[in-house]
């Protein structure tokens, strides 16, 4: 594929990223009210001048807290636009990529707090923090540089790892809604489902290793392409029906946008990884010599 | 090679989290702990066979005696037979056996003709070392007083003052000698691990539970999900759960109502909903007292992507231009059509009752106007009962019907309510309890003063429209404090309740409490507002009625029935005190009016108006 092709690709699952994000915001409630309601923070806005009534509102009125969380979603819309025209000479747009990660990054950990501080819940969100840094590095250095590589391995495993850590349910306990749209969308019992979670758990895990051994990284990548769509769409399939308004789509839609990068990012992989026999872009595969497989067992 | 081996490391570090953590949960099934973490406040402990049963849970009702023993796992090879014995002439003498149910380690026992006269101590057997013993007690009939004890919220997190001891609350219970222990709901909050959390609860709590009849109502986080619109057991998968449904599999629904439900009276109508989750709405007639066990949260309808969104969530209306009308959609149910038929005939059935109180999860209105912390003032919330507003009013007016005294607690907002339909008070009352640990504050606090408040109440108390502009007066409510205040119980109002059902004058008097005081002191004071004593005929009595004329019998305490003589609809059943009776009734109409000792059986008037003559009736 083009390189061009590859940078559209990682343009669009930015955008629909920072747009899935910005319809929450904009739409919905976005998930910061652990992190904003708490002692450390009010302290932290006391320093700075801001009163009570000022942080929090005066019921009738806005306080600081609802208008920070409209003032994201802007930034956030931005920041959609920018994943669509940034270009590599303007160090601005790239910045404010790069912004878009933390505001990400701020939001994850957000979501990290609400869940009870469950491990699995930030690193899952890798791949939506890093897309950004991945678009990025693809500008600044080009699709095929090593970096750009890294980034997306790196995206890839944590948001599988996270996934699969949920998906296997042994320490952390597996969301419940995970066994709910399993349930609904292939018609089975829970006792089905578990064993069908815990096999794509061990698979996200297998990716996770596969990506490392040459020959199988590219069926790796292909599958979790695959599977991270098909988790993506789970939500609005799972749930929307004709009774509803707008058919459910304004509850379910953006679920599926906002996690573009968990099959963007492989299939940008699988696609980088094409011409690999003939020219590997980064030493990161391990040989069949290495490992004592063989491509033709 | 180098970065090679760095991306190697993330991944095996990633990958090492789940085996590590395979590890330790292989290791608590081994010894018997929960998984997850946190402090191990729900690690299931290792106990001696001795030790085996953790807690019973009982009622009796019309002679028949439920009781559901709570044990931790038993080990392979031990028996899974369980006994339930009672005391006669000093012996232990085996009334029934059962086997427990795994799958949370519950044994239910039935025993027909249960001889309610008379206080009897039993005992649960498990093999020849485990006994756990308690009393059944003798029916209160006698009893001038009924009281009843109120919880809600048993949050166990210290950051809500939950690892706190409950010792205050088992030592009050006992000084006032309840008769009967209500748990709303939220009596678990953790939302994968039911049993363990239930375990602890029984620790808790059992000390005072296994001496008396204990209703618990298990409501959303005790079926493992944030907010619950049951909607007849569908499946939900939106994230908070308001497309209606249940998160958790069916089984696990059915494994928590099993341990908190399995001992009430056994369900009126027990067909069950989806994903073979059963139903548990039913009465318990308890020393003249007839409690409604309402389910309120199983068949309602979930709002996402039925209603207009109106807020940040979809179950949230943060917009107060909104029109309340255009939430109130067509098909959205609150209580199902059968409890519906249920409360029908409960409110026309007055055998052995003299007043009557419905317990359920929530009370009937949007009964606070901030949500979590201070800055979420919300107009309406529609998990609280206020929503969908036709259910809501058929449910009051299904209640009102028999002066139903309303008992409810989710809310963690301490409140009174006299609730309205048509006008402001033409329903029912409802006490809401505060959370015996605060996880989540919300405040009742209106924009507006409140009309027709009492002198010198605050101006958050009088006629309000709730959020959905149903009608509503506040006459009480223990807010929290603005700001966040540390882990300290009672500045997030925690508390409890109690409800005190005097049949001789059948007055109700509603009693909040914070914690950790002793409510036998006289310098221990209630929360503002508390406590309030009101009628029984307060729940049906709307400020435009009249009087029709004085009713006298030659009987005590007769029933009395008013049918619409147009409609043929009932308007009221109720119980007189003593042996006259001025029955209320709106103007302008005539009503059937019937008589009898225990059921309306006797025809006294066909077209009784507000204003009639006094009659005389007899009934011997």
């Amino acid at each position: 594929m083009p390189d061009t092709r590859l940078l559209l690709l990682l343009r669009i699952g930015s955008f629909l990223c920072f747009a899935g994000w910005a319809w929450v915001h904009f739409y919905w409630q976005a998930p910061y009210g652990k992190l904003l309601w708490n002692d450390g923070t009010f302290s932290l806005a006391e320093k700075l001048g801001i009163e009570w009534d000022d942080f929090v509102g005066s019921g009738a009125n806005d306080g600081f807290i609802q208008k920070w969380s409209g003032w994201i979603g802007w930034l956030y819309l931005l920041c959609a636009v920018l994943s669509l025209t940034a270009k590599k000479a303007s160090r601005w747009q790239l910045a404010g990529l790069l912004g878009g990660c933390g505001l990400l990054v701020i939001l994850s950990f957000a979501k990290y707090l609400g869940a009870q501080q469950q491990l699995p819940m930030f690193v899952e969100h890798g791949g939506q923090m890093l897309m950004p840094a991945l678009l990025v590095a693809a500008l600044a250095k080009g699709v095929r540089h090593r970096t750009t590589e890294i980034v997306a391995i790196v995206a890839l495993i944590a948001t599988f790892a996270g996934h699969g850590a949920y998906a296997l349910g042994f320490h952390w306990p597996t969301p419940a809604n995970f066994f709910g749209m399993t349930r609904v969308i292939l018609g089975i019992e829970q006792d089905a489902a578990k064993i069908f979670l815990l096999v794509a758990g061990i698979l996200d895990f297998v990716i996770c290793v596969g990506i490392f051994i040459s020959w199988a990284r590219r069926p790796c990548v292909l599958y979790a392409a695959i599977w991270g769509l098909l988790t993506a769409l789970a939500r609005p399939v799972s749930g929307m029906s004709t009774d509803l308004n707008f058919w459910g789509a304004d509850q379910f839609v953006h679920e599926a946008i906002l996690r573009a990068p968990h099959y963007v990012i492989p299939l940008f992989l699988f696609f980088l990884w094409k011409r690999e026999s003939d020219a590997p872009v980064a030493d990161l595969s391990i040989s069949p010599e290495q490992t004592n497989l063989s491509t033709e067992s | 090679m180098k970065l090679q081996k760095i991306l190697s490391f993330i991944c095996a570090a990633a990958i090492a989290a789940g085996s590590v953590d395979l590890s330790a949960q292989q290791k608590a099934k081994g010894k018997g702990k929960g998984k997850g973490k946190g402090p191990g406040l729900l690690a299931i402990p290792e106990v001696e066979d001795k030790d085996r049963i953790c807690f019973a849970l009982y009622t009796v009702h019309d002679k028949t005696l439920k009781l559901t023993a709570q044990l931790y796992p038993i080990p392979e090879g031990q028996p899974r037979e369980v006994r339930l014995e009672v005391k006669k002439d000093g012996e232990w003498s085996e009334v029934a056996k059962t086997t427990v149910i795994e799958r949370g380690w519950t044994a239910p026992f039935r025993v027909e003709n249960w001889d309610d006269s008379k206080a009897t101590a039993y005992r649960v057997a498990h093999g020849t070392e485990a006994f756990y013993e308690g009393t059944i007690r003798k029916n209160p009939t006698d009893k001038e007083e009924i009281i009843v004890a109120g919880y809600t919220g048993n949050s166990i997190q210290p950051r809500h003052g939950g690892d706190i001891s409950r010792q205050d609350l088992i030592d009050n219970v006992k000084r006032i000698d309840a008769d009967v222990l209500f748990f709303s709901g939220d009596q678990v909050y953790d939302h994968h691990r039911h049993y363990a959390a239930w375990l602890k609860f029984g620790r808790d709590f059992g000390e005072i539970i296994k001496d008396r009849p204990t209703v618990c109502l298990p409501d959303d986080h005790d079926a493992g999900q944030p907010n619950l619109w049951g909607e007849s057991g569908k499946v939900s998968t939106l994230q908070g759960a308001s497309d209606g449904g249940y998160i958790q599999p069916g089984d696990y629904v059915q494994e928590v109502e099993r341990a908190q439900t399995s001992h009430l009276p056994d369900p009126v109508d027990p067909e069950k909903i989806g994903q073979g989750i059963g139903v548990y709405f039913t009465n318990l007639n308890w020393g003249g007292i007839d409690f409604a066990v309402l389910e309120d949260r199983k068949f309602k309808t979930g709002p996402a992507g039925r209603v207009p969104k109106q807020g940040p969530r979809p179950d949230h209306i943060r917009n107060p231009e909104y029109d309340p009308a255009s939430v109130d959609i067509d098909g959205a149910v609150l209580l199902g059509e059968r409890q519906l038929k249920f409360l029908d005939s409960w409110t026309q059935d007055w055998s052995k009752s003299e007043m009557k109180v419905a317990l359920s999860a929530t009370i009937f209105c949007g009964g606070a106007h901030i949500h979590g912390a201070a800055d979420g003032r919300l107009h309406a919330d529609m998990d609280s009962n206020g929503w969908p507003q036709s259910g809501r009013n058929r449910a009051l007016a299904a209640l009102r019907k028999g002066y139903a005294f309303h008992y409810a607690g989710d809310q963690h907002l301490a409140t009174i309510f006299h609730h309205g339909i048509d006008e402001h008070r033409d329903a029912i009352w409802s006490f809401c309890v505060p959370s015996i640990a605060n996880l989540y504050l919300r405040w009742w606090e209106p924009l507006e003063p409140g009309a027709n408040r009492e002198d010198g109440s605050p101006e958050y108390t009088g006629d309000h429209l709730d959020g959905f502009a149903n009608k509503v007066t506040n006459y009480a409510a223990a807010n929290p404090e603005k700001k966040p205040a540390g882990n300290l119980l009672n500045t997030r109002s925690a508390g409890w309740g109690v409800v005190r059902l005097n049949k001789d004058t059948r007055e109700i008097t509603m009693e909040c409490w914070p914690r950790n005081v002793d409510v036998t002191d006289d310098s221990a004071e209630q929360y503002p507002g508390w406590p309030r004593t009101i009628s029984q005929f307060d729940n049906y009595n709307p400020p435009s009625w009249g009087k029709l004329g004085e009713l006298t019998f030659d009987v005590e305490d007769p029933v009395v029935q008013l049918i619409d003589a147009e409609t043929k609809e009932i308007l009221y059943t109720v119980r007189a005190n003593g042996k006259t009776f001025t029955p209320g009734a709106p103007k302008g109409k005539a009503f059937i009016v019937k008589v009898g000792k225990d059921a309306p059986d006797t025809t006294v008037s066909e077209k009784a108006e507000v204003g009639s003559e006094p009659q005389s009736v007899e009934l011997k």
